[in-house]
């Protein structure tokens, strides 16, 4: 029998044709405006093609290069973590969920004041993430205030990262030669370079300035993952109103001239790196001046950006499960909820900020452990219906007549496992719900959070992997001395 | 014949909700020379002592529990007579729904939940007229009589059962529980029924402690 059947919901904010306006309109852009990019090496390669470069850093590329370029991505990059599975399937339609990065504040939960992050910290959250099980992949949380050099904070981190978390990750790094460390310490997990190509342990993080400004490190790390066949994202951070447009179209096409710039620029460094399409696209706030990470415009921009990324063949990072609330209350909630659900029925192939609270400048371990369920809820609704005829239960029906029960049956005994089961919300009645102190949620979260973090301990380094690592982390800060 | 029976085979076995298994590991026991008592005490009870356990830790759920249930329900099918003749020591409830109240839903989960707890359960159904509650009381002699009801309209219902236990003068006989989305601890003790149950799991704890604290009070006297 030939029919068509939804197995997971569709959701699309933008039609094939509004997409291609989009596109265009990015073409247009970098043929008109083009974009400054401040890296020799990158100007040169841009020389030696058909882009212009004229005498202020400015590149401007025609329609051809890009739409020649855009063809050699791949539709899929797979990450293994240094448990060894092949976990992170990063495709289109296939959602995966995980921590932002390098925030600079974490929630201390003994005292409830806000306080600089520490190292420590970093493999807190690791750890919590190591366990969670609707966390798929891990980036730094926050940004360690207490590595010894600011030149090489990033190796410290990544180490801690790796302490703390087997999943697969996505990492930041300070310039190119910090990258190479970080890669390096992979490739060590991995078991050498030709093993990290096949089995990438992480995605490098890379973003632009908006609007339409490539600095040195950024451009740095673009084309040293080019080169090795790392994978990395390129993610234009625009804010409209502010860095972009005020209208969510002109942002999108401010943000994909952006990405396709960087297109451009690694095809013409080595072709068909696993290069992933981003963008964190939201609104600054008109009265606080903050870029709002829980605005509906950041959800439907996303999913927007998403859409254009499916239409083109690239692999999509997009942002969920974060807040501009200070403290996770019931705003974060609405916030996170709203975010990760858009960003699920999109069909993103990552999601990360998971746990971003105060417009992306406080690291919360508690919003980590409350999102882990909502992720859980989002993917319930993702699987969608299933319609065969077991699942119609139609002699089940009968069977039971009217007046019957189902609760005995076979049938419901070997299929309500398939629903969701929350960990944290509260589905008693009321007298059972007292009689269990009368909890709120956010007691509940902050039960499961220090249960987990006194409870879960992360399968360790192996010893010799550790020291060779370490020995990279210290060759860094030797280079960097003095 | 030699004693090699194993109680744990039929503890394990309300626990899985092996429902046949146990009856035949019931009726083996039997065979054996296990006495009812034993059988009961050691066996069916301890399973469904551990599944109640499970269940409030959220290791065990509802479709499990009441497999567990009609599993110690089928075990205790094979001794229920004998142990009767003994002592009588088996409970016997009468439960059903109000008149002008279809929902059964309810009161048939705590009927399951009641005879995993080893009762002999009545049902009498769904709308039944105070009469009927009366009629079955006199007739089965029940400890327990459950009534339910879930809506507001019919929740006054369940006193006049009560009311009219008292006019038929067997009112002392019986423990009546109550059960039904809008019933509360309030209302039950305002229309003087002796035990409220706000769910299914309850019911059967709620039910014990009842007892265990009256048979401590009348011993104490």
């Amino acid at each position: 029998m030939n029919q068509s059947i939804n197995r997971t919901p569709r959701f699309r904010v933008l039609s094939d044709d509004q997409i291609e306006r989009i596109y265009f309109a990015a073409l247009d852009v970098l043929e008109r405006a083009g974009a400054m990019v401040f890296q020799e090496d990158a100007l040169e390669l841009f020389r030696q093609s058909d882009a212009v470069v004229d005498t202020n850093n400015r590149v401007r590329v025609p329609a051809s290069m890009v739409e020649q370029a855009i063809k050699f991505y791949p539709r899929k990059i797979t990450l293994q973590g240094r448990d060894g599975v092949r976990s992170l399937h990063i495709q289109k339609d296939s959602a995966s969920f995980g921590t932002g990065s390098d925030l600079p504040f974490c929630y201390d939960r003994k005292t409830g004041e806000r306080r600089r992050t520490t190292l420590a910290d970093i493999r807190d959250a690791a750890r919590l993430c190591d366990v969670l099980p609707n966390i798929d992949f891990f980036m730094s949380h926050g940004i360690a205030s207490d590595a010894p050099l600011p030149e090489t904070y990033d190796r410290h981190q990544f180490l801690s990262m790796l302490e703390g978390c087997t999943k697969p990750m996505v990492v930041t790094s300070v310039d190119g030669e910090g990258l190479e460390d970080l890669w390096r310490m992979a490739c060590v997990v991995q078991g050498g370079e030709d093993e990290f190509r096949l089995n990438p342990l992480f995605v490098a993080y890379i973003e632009p300035i908006s609007p339409l400004k490539n600095d040195r490190t950024a451009v740095e790390k673009l084309l040293f993952a080019a080169e090795k066949g790392i994978p990395a994202m390129y993610t234009p951070c625009p804010s409209a109103g502010a860095t972009a447009p005020s209208t969510i179209a002109g942002m999108l096409v401010q943000s994909l001239a952006e990405t396709l710039l960087a297109v451009v620029l690694c095809h013409l460094k080595k072709p068909g790196m696993p290069l992933i399409m981003g963008g964190v696209t939201t609104v600054l706030d008109m009265r606080k001046s903050t870029y709002s990470y829980g605005a509906p415009e950041l959800s439907l921009a996303s999913a927007a950006n998403t859409d254009i990324s499916k239409w083109l063949n690239l692999l999509m990072f997009s942002t969920g499960g974060c807040t501009d609330a200070k403290i996770v209350d019931e705003q974060a909630a609405a916030e996170m909820t709203t975010s990760l659900f858009y960003a699920s029925l999109s069909g993103a192939s990552l999601i990360h900020d998971v746990g971003y609270i105060d417009s992306g400048t406080n690291a919360s371990l508690e919003a980590l452990v409350l999102n882990d369920e909502i992720i859980g809820m989002c993917r319930q609704f993702c699987k969608g219906i299933n319609t065969e005829k077991e699942y119609l239960a139609l002699d089940l029906i009968d069977e039971q007549g009217p007046g019957g029960e189902y609760f005995t049956t076979d049938h419901t005994y070997e299929h309500w496992r398939e629903w969701f089961l929350p960990k944290l919300q509260d589905r008693s009645d009321w007298e059972t719900w007292v009689a269990n102190g009368s909890k709120s949620m956010t007691d509940r979260v902050n039960e499961r959070t220090q249960h987990l973090l006194d409870t879960h301990e992360t399968e360790p380094i192996p010893e010799d992997l550790h020291k060779a690592i370490k020995e990279i982390v210290d060759a860094a800060d030797a280079r960097h001395a003095g | 014949m030699t004693m090699t029976f194993d109680m744990k085979e039929i503890v394990n076995g309300v626990i899985k909700g092996k429902i046949d298994e146990v009856k035949a590991l019931a009726e083996q026991a039997l065979s054996e020379g296990i006495s009812p008592e034993e059988i009961s005490s050691q066996g069916l009870v301890v399973g469904m002592d551990a599944v109640g356990e499970r269940w409030k830790n959220d290791e065990m759920f509802m479709p499990e529990v009441l497999r567990s249930a009609k599993a110690m329900s089928s075990g205790m099918d094979v001794i229920r007579d004998q142990l009767a003749e003994k002592d009588n020591q088996v409970g016997t409830m009468v439960i059903g729904t109000v008149e002008g109240d279809l929902h059964d839903i309810g009161k048939d989960l705590a009927a399951m939940m009641f005879e995993g707890a080893g009762y002999k359960v009545v049902n009498l159904g769904v709308d039944q007229p105070s009469e009927v509650f009366i009629e079955a009381v006199k007739e089965h002699r029940p400890q327990l009589l459950g009534i339910s009801a879930l809506l507001t309209t019919t929740m006054p219902r369940m006193g006049d059962i009560i009311n009219e236990l008292k006019e038929a003068g067997i009112r002392e006989q019986v423990t009546v529980i109550i059960g039904g989305a809008p019933v509360t601890d309030d209302f039950s003790e305002s229309i003087g029924a002796d035990i409220y149950a706000p769910n299914a799991r309850s019911g059967v704890e709620r039910a014990r402690e009842f007892f265990k604290k009256k048979s401590a009070e009348s011993g104490s006297n």
